[in-house]
């Protein structure tokens, strides 16, 4: 249990109780099986983000003898012993997901890991020819004989460590050599088989024929590893004018950072383990020996498994958003009446189709927006290498900070450079994490300027996997609003006053403050008032303070945090007001939608920002007012309906666990996720039909039957 | 078909012109881009500003440091690439000004060269009068929105970073405007030569600012009830902090009592914290104190309770003066007629005389296009001109259309720059005696083009001069003709012109040296009796 001495909850913990809520939708036995592996790789995946990124960072502060408390009260050596405590047993807990529940339902259903001893003659034919003539010639053992010579190793990949006899058989210390796999390295080997699907995993075709690399010594031990590094960049920015070429320096350096944490087989015998240890300086406590394969996080592959439909979700695709005719342009659709868009039920079509009408419209001057994290191939980086190619003036931020995406968004920035557009690349000492385009068009009754402000990046493939916001707009204000922010982050002008937006970090917390400062004092004087509010993280603790302010003056307070939340909800005269509630399900919640009653004028905005200090204080983040009636009231419709869940949400306690929302008896249980595709399933539908009567074609008298 | 007629509406040529302003002023270059629609509308698209010390260079070395300039370079470079964006390239969609940093700047011309040369843009220094016409026409619609204002005497100011602005306008005629040399910057650089310990700086500060304020008080003394206008950055800085709900569009009111508890505050404040607790630059934050206190003590002398707040800005004014409605209206003329009438009241010029003067010499200008062919604006000198004629009786009647020409030039006449009031001055100083000589004072200092429009000025002021020599305002209007050479003045109406004719011979020589043609003077018959 969290402690609950403290106003605060720590934030590793309260992430590591988020985490544990995924982990238990891997472990929820209504899900389709391949979706429940996919929610255990994605624990992985973000056990390994959280120790590169938060235990590096907390060992650093630890090892340069920092004793200063987080506002939880605890040091970093507390926060690291009960990380660590709390990580090994979810180690324990994901091992069991996979072996004692996941494997033998997959094997049921055809999807087979075949274990060595296990193997048919024609598997073993297979694997021996494939050995002999693609892996001994890829894969390189070295030898180490002493910690100076441990090879580097990248972060994150496998490899394996071999134990040799000594052929002289003297009392010699033992040999060992290592076989990095490297990152390219494909994991799940396919067998061939008589049905269903049959795999096996490198490491053990390694170890069945690890003999021949090594002729005439006989291999003792031959066991799987895996390192994680520190990957704190600490990227210093003010001391390097060149931001580029400091980025990629940082990444070579991030595969030296220092091993914060070593999984190993839970095979390994005591000689190796220490040997390992010791040559990579890793404590005992930072080892995760493993009953089971290394890096769940690669079982990603596997739930793209073609085929399998039953042991997936439905399929659930966007929708082309009701409001929008696709008869007409965007700019004429924009023009008619501002669009708010929720996806990933609507789709992101017109977003993209958006910028690229702008592209190619003879009318369009500028394009301006912000890159966070793109795909490969993104359309929308090529609507924009188009519209440079056009002569438009495009002008682009890209984000190099965006944790781990920097080698695609370079590659991007440099081919819209190619192209013409003017690439910035983010601003000194701050993460652009805002998500903004505007588009200026010359218009025969004057410039107009088109904005698209969203919660997600311009990516249409989280587009489809995350739920956002997306809100599109010609609003005169917004539009001027947008352009000043743009000249301020990229440094044509000093930071002019927005009319309507607000950007961190100059006046967002501010705002915020202000505005659940507001409803404390209606509230205080007999009035309404009312929070509501999703997104993502809270932790910072003026906001937290505020927030047990409004509780104590009696302001209902909703939260929808899916992630980590520092607040400690439900504890008397603190926060008795205050419910917080988190939805893990199929579609990732990452919209930042906030509601303030506001004497009864309902003011609803959306946002980039998460309610940390990073956001707010350390990022160029977005608040953007919804004052458009009926796009506000859908969000509030939304943000409703969140709340009503009985079947993916889960109530955080004052001690800082979870415990499912129960749906009460007489009331059918509500998956919100599921509510709101129906919703836009209806939408369409209606739309659909009201469409159809409308331009009802005309029909031969004889096809009328 | 409905099609067609949307197609031709959205290739039809806009009717919005997309135009720009550039300010370079003593702590930042700011720029404005806009639309300006048929009505005259103005709409801002873009505001933009960029820090550089130019007023920190000019008020403590005198001149602009070379680095500073080249910081100027690259931010006009900025600004360039946004131009580029808009399209906007034409000279007549782009005002590039500059204010007293660069105008006082020993190496002014070296500044605007190197500016040329690297960017290809034309900086205009705007004088005093300038900036105060031109600060005119930007909070003239506030005035006019608003009925109370507009019946009140108002006082506008901004108090820059060089100079202090002044303008005491009733309704939309102009009163009075002066420029006065207070400004926060040159506070801040005085002091630190000062170096005395905080508390004592800013006694010495408040009174630098009270011996000027007294200045302006002593001015204003027979003013009552009125209201005062501030603009500029550091008050709505503080209008921002002090009136949460203060719509930027509207004007604010800014009780005196909490602008002097404010400025208190940030004078107790470093500029290093004021950058970081209210996202100022660091050029913004340095003056931010010494300018909220000279509003607040010239509001306190004033006797106000308060103060209105406007986000006009000299910007506004360019924006506005580039409309239809700008430089050159009626409304703006009469803006200019207004306070040279001022002044000549001062000096206790013969009204009657001096009006009828001008109004013959606009009839003569209009008739005479053909002969002179000078620009309009040039008829407003030459009326000014001639109201001002004869001020210099004042002093003596010896020799006293030198003393015109001097008073003149020294005075400061709402609208005009230096330039223009150098013009004036000469053509009141030609209306008699000596021709316009190379060796003349100030007329030396002219362009070739600015003394022929002189000369044919004053030409002009002399037959108007000689047509009221009865100083009865008997004859008020005239035909100008053409005959063998000659012009013939016809004037109806009259019976005996001998008076004016005598008058006319003596007056009428710059006429026929400048346009080679004799003046004649003659009664038109009365065309049925």
């Amino acid at each position: 249990m969290i402690d609950t001495a403290s106003k605060y909850l720590n934030r590793e913990l309260s992430w590591l109780e988020f985490n544990q809520r995924v982990l238990d939708e891997a472990r929820d036995e209504s899900i389709p099986l391949l979706e429940r592996l996919k929610f255990l790789a994605i624990t992985s995946s973000n056990l390994d983000e959280f120790f590169m990124v938060r235990v590096g960072g907390l060992q650093m502060l630890s090892e340069q003898g920092d004793t200063k408390t987080d506002p939880a009260g605890l040091t970093p050596d507390q926060q690291l012993e009960r990380i660590s405590n709390r990580t090994h047993q979810m180690t324990v807990d994901q091992y069991t997901c996979l072996l004692a529940e996941l494997d033998s339902g997959l094997q049921a259903a055809g999807i087979n890991r075949v274990d060595p001893a296990d193997l048919s003659r024609r598997q073993m034919q297979f694997l021996e020819s494939l050995f002999d003539d693609e892996l001994h010639s890829v894969l390189t053992p070295m030898a180490v004989a002493t910690g100076e010579d441990f090879p580097l190793l990248f972060n994150r990949t496998l490899n394996v460590c071999v134990q040799l006899k000594s052929v002289s058989g003297g009392d010699e210390q033992p040999r060992f050599a290592v076989i990095p796999f490297g990152r390219s390295a494909n994991r799940f080997i396919t067998l061939p088989s008589d049905g269903g699907y049959d795999y096996i995993l490198l490491e053990e075709v390694v170890g069945m024929f690890v003999e021949r690399f090594f002729p005439g010594e006989p291999v003792v031990e031959c066991v799987p590893f895996r390192i994680t590094r520190n990957a704190d960049l600490s990227v210093r920015e003010d001391q390097a004018s060149d931001l580029l070429a400091q980025m990629v320096e940082a990444l070579d350096a991030r595969r030296v950072g220092d091993c914060v944490r070593l999984e190993i087989s839970d095979r390994v015998t005591s000689d190796m383990r220490a040997f390992l240890q010791a040559t990579l300086d890793v404590t005992d406590e930072s080892v995760y020996a493993v009953r089971g394969p290394l890096d769940l996080s690669a079982f990603f592959q596997l739930t793209n498994l073609q085929g399998f439909d039953e042991l997936k979700y439905q399929p659930w695709p966007p929708k082309p958003p009701a409001t929008i005719d696709p008869a007409l342009s965007m700019f004429e659709v924009i023009s008619s009446d501002d669009v708010l868009l929720y996806h990933p039920y609507d789709s992101f079509d017109p977003v993209v189709r958006l910028i690229e009408e702008a592209a190619d419209d003879p009318d369009v001057l500028a394009i301006k927006q912000t890159l966070y994290r793109t795909t490969k191939n993104s359309p929308v980086v090529k609507a924009l290498m188009k519209a440079a190619q056009n002569g438009k003036y495009v002008s682009v931020i890209v984000e190099l900070k965006a944790r781990f995406d920097e080698e695609q968004n370079i590659e991007q920035a440099k081919a819209l450079e190619k192209a013409g557009g003017q690439v910035i690349y983010g601003v000194r000492g701050l993460k652009t994490h805002s998500k903004i385009c505007v588009i200026v068009r010359r218009e025969p009754q004057g410039i107009q300027r088109y904005v698209h402000l969203g919660t997600g990046n311009y990516n249409e493939s989280t587009a489809r996997l995350y739920s956002d916001a997306s809100y599109m707009s010609c609003d005169e204000e917004l539009g001027a609003d947008a352009i000043s922010f743009f000249n301020a982050v990229t440094g044509f002008s000093q930071p002019q006053r927005l009319r309507k937006l607000e950007a961190a970090p100059i006046g967002l917390r501010e705002k915020l403050l202000e505005m659940i400062e507001t409803e404390t004092q209606r509230k205080r004087q007999g009035q309404n008032a009312a929070i509501m509010a999703k997104f993502n993280s809270l932790v910072d603790s003026k906001i937290i303070d505020a927030l047990y302010e409004a509780s104590q003056a009696g302001v209902p307070i909703q939260l929808n945090v899916r992630g980590i939340c520092c607040l400690r909800p439900s504890v008397p005269g603190l926060s008795d007001n205050i419910e917080v509630i988190s939805i893990i399900d199929r579609f990732l919640e990452h919209s930042r939608i906030f509601y303030f009653f506001h004497g009864g004028d309902e003011l609803v905005f959306i946002s980039s920002a998460d309610w940390m200090p990073r956001n707010l204080d350390r990022r160029v983040e977005l608040l953007i007012p919804i004052e458009n009636r009926s796009c506000a009231d859908r969000l509030i419709t939304i943000l409703e309906l969140y709340f009503s869940d009985t079947v993916k949400a889960r109530r955080l306690l004052a001690d800082g666990s979870y415990e499912p929302v129960q749906s009460k008896r007489s009331q059918a249980p509500v998956r919100s996720q599921e509510t709101l595709y129906r919703q836009t399933l209806e939408t369409v539908k209606q739309a659909d039909q009201s469409r159809g009567t409308m331009f009802e074609p005309h029909h031969a008298p004889s096809s009328q039957n | 078909m409905a099609t067609e007629s949307a197609e031709s509406l959205t290739t039809s040529k806009p009717i919005a012109k997309p135009v720009a302003v550039i300010d370079i002023g003593t702590s930042s270059i700011r720029m404005a881009i806009a639309e300006i629609d048929q009505t005259g509308g103005v709409r801002t698209l873009e505001t933009l500003s960029q820090a550089v010390s130019l007023g920190k260079d000019t008020f403590t070395r005198g001149s602009i440091q070379k680095s500073t300039i080249e910081d100027c370079v690259r931010v006009l470079k900025s600004y360039g690439n946004v131009l580029q964006q808009y399209e906007i390239e034409r000279d007549d969609q782009i005002r590039v000004i500059a204010t007293s940093a660069v105008r006082e700047a020993e190496n002014q011309l070296a500044f605007l060269d190197r500016i040329f040369i690297a960017t290809g843009i034309q900086v205009e220094p705007l004088d005093e009068a300038e900036v105060n016409r031109i600060t005119y026409m930007g909070i003239q619609p506030f005035l006019k929105a608003d009925p109370e204002l507009d019946a009140a005497k108002t006082v506008v100011t901004e108090i820059g970073g060089g100079s202090t602005e002044l303008l005491l306008v009733q309704g939309d005629q102009v009163l009075f405007s002066q420029t006065y040399r207070l400004g926060s910057l040159r506070l801040r650089e005085t002091l630190e030569a000062f170096r005395a310990p905080g508390m004592k700086l800013r006694e010495i500060m408040q009174s630098q600012i009270d011996r000027i304020v007294e200045q302006i008080v002593q001015q204003l003394r027979h003013e009552e009830s009125i209201q005062m206008i501030a603009l500029g950055g550091d008050v709505r800085f503080a209008a921002s902090q002090l009136i949460p709900d203060w719509e930027s569009e509207d004007l604010g009111r800014l009780p005196i009592a909490a602008l002097q508890r404010f400025t208190d505050k940030m004078l107790d404040l470093s500029a290093d914290v004021l950058v970081q607790r209210y996202h100022l630059s660091f050029p913004d934050a340095e003056t931010l104190g010494p300018a909220l206190l000279a509003y607040a003590r010239l509001a306190q002398a004033l006797k106000l309770e308060d103060i209105l707040i406007t986000n006009v800005n000299l910007r506004d004014g360019m924006l506005n003066e580039m409309t239809a409605r700008g430089v050159g209206s009626e409304e703006f003329n009469n803006q200019v007629v207004r306070s040279t009438l001022e002044l000549g009241r001062k000096f206790q010029f013969d009204e009657t005389h001096a009006t009828h003067v001008a109004e013959l010499c606009r009839t003569l200008f209009r008739q005479l296009q053909d002969e002179h062919q000078l620009e309009r604006r040039f008829e407003l000198i030459l009326y000014n001109g001639a109201l001002l004629h004869e001020v210099g009786m004042f002093l003596a009647s010896d020799s006293y259309h030198k003393h015109s020409m001097y008073m003149i030039q020294n005075s400061e006449l709402f609208g005009l720059s230096e330039r223009d009031l150098l013009l004036v001055s000469l053509v009141a100083r030609y209306h008699r005696r000596a021709s316009p000589k190379p060796s003349h004072q100030g007329y030396a200092t002219l362009d070739r083009n600015s003394r022929v429009a002189v000369s044919k000025m004053a030409a002009i002021l002399r037959i108007a001069d000689a047509l009221d020599h009865s100083r009865s305002q008997r004859i008020s209007e005239v035909e100008c003709l053409h005959e063998d050479g000659k012009l013939v003045i016809s004037v109806p109406h009259v019976d005996d012109l001998s008076l004016e004719q005598l008058a006319m011979k003596q007056n009428g020589t710059l006429f026929d040296e400048i346009y080679g043609m004799p003046v004649l003077l003659r009664r038109q018959a009365p065309t049925s009796e």
